[in-house]
């Protein structure tokens, strides 16, 4: 790997890491589902600044060239965010059909004590 | 007893009011109550200007979301036995005393109105019988229990399972997996004859491509319905 590749890889995962930081200050993206992508890029720079350590690991897995288990590490890593987030948007939709039912029930609560004035 | 018809409507203007009035004239026994799926026509409208009650959902649910809202405006104002009844006039009021007596004769859990023990009326279209074919078939198997219209929107449930399906219920498709779902659960479902009419307005929930999915996702969850025990 190239300094100079190494370089725009570390440019590129910066800014995208300020882009995230800007936004949970501005409270467009939550912490808590901010983290899981905070914490994979700093191992992607740490990976960026020390390529050895990838060298080593694809070693020890058996793949003989390094920048396939980059891709594999990234797909696996990439699988696990959407399984997440498909997770997280079913229990969202029961929830909200829950919020749908309860209000709807309230609303006609509510209508009934008005029409009866 | 306190008896209550559910009629999920999405956007039917057209059949609703004759449909109450059916129940009205029909089923004087019953209340009844319209749960406006958050039609995009003029459905709300017509309850409202006709005295009709009705639930009004802010967000659309489809079906099983809709009907379960039935169950739980039924199971919150403590009524015994819950019935639900499609909003497009393919339904007779007339048979929901029968399934009542029906209830309480066989002690049953679930009435369902089926179309095919006397074949009598709108038998539905031939791919549509081949599908519930493939689920009389489905049912036996992983229930041993033999259920001749497990499509039927036409189902009155007892107090237990009004609670039952206020707590969990299919959100696509419901009939069959909710069949599977009781009977698992040992829940005695009996069946009685009644005529279905030919929808007059609207149109059908399942469209000919959803009908892929809809057999797809049927199965899969009548089978985890089983599993689930």
């Amino acid at each position: 790997m190239t300094i100079r590749l190494q370089i725009v890889i570390g440019v590129i995962l910066v800014s995208f890491m300020l882009i995230i930081v800007n936004m949970i200050r501005k409270k467009k993206f939550d912490l808590r589902y901010a983290l899981s992508w905070l914490t994979m890029l700093v191992v992607a720079l740490i990976l960026d600044i020390f390529p050895r350590i990838v060298f080593g690991l694809a070693h020890v897995i058996g793949i003989d060239i390094p920048s396939n288990m980059v891709f594999f590490v990234g797909l696996i890593l990439a699988i696990i965010m959407i399984f997440t987030i498909a997770v997280s948007v079913s229990r969202m939709s029961n929830r909200v059909k829950k919020l749908t039912q309860e209000l709807a029930l309230l609303q006609k609560e509510l209508d009934e004590i008005k029409g009866n004035k | 007893m306190k008896k209550l018809v559910i009629i999920p409507a999405y956007n039917e203007q057209a059949s609703i009011k004759k449909t109450v009035q059916d129940i009205r004239d029909n089923a004087p026994e019953f209340d009844y109550v319209v749960i406006n799926d958050c039609s995009t026509d003029d459905t709300l409208k017509v309850c409202v200007e006709n005295g009709i009650n009705v639930l009004k959902l802010p967000i659309n649910l489809g079906i099983g979301g809709a009907v379960q809202s039935g169950y739980l405006y039924a199971y919150r104002n403590g009524y015994d036995v819950a019935v639900q009844f499609d909003g497009d006039g393919q339904h007779s009021a007339k048979y929901l005393e029968n399934m009542a007596a029906a209830i309480e004769e066989n002690d049953a859990d679930m009435v369902i109105g089926s179309r095919f023990i006397e074949n009598k009326g709108f038998q539905s279209s031939f791919m549509r019988r081949v599908g519930i074919k493939h689920f009389n078939v489905l049912i036996k198997m992983l229930t041993g229990k033999v259920v001749t219209d497990p499509t039927s929107g036409m189902r009155m449930v007892n107090r237990d399972i009004i609670k039952l399906f206020s707590e969990d219920y299919p959100k696509d498709y419901p009939e069959p997996e909710s069949v599977v779902q009781i009977i698992t659960m040992g829940k005695k479902v009996v069946e009685i004859p009644v005529i279905m009419n030919e929808r007059t307005e609207g149109v059908s929930s399942i469209s000919p491509l959803k009908s892929i999915y809809y057999m797809i996702k049927v199965t899969i969850a009548m089978v985890i319905a089983r599993i689930r025990g």
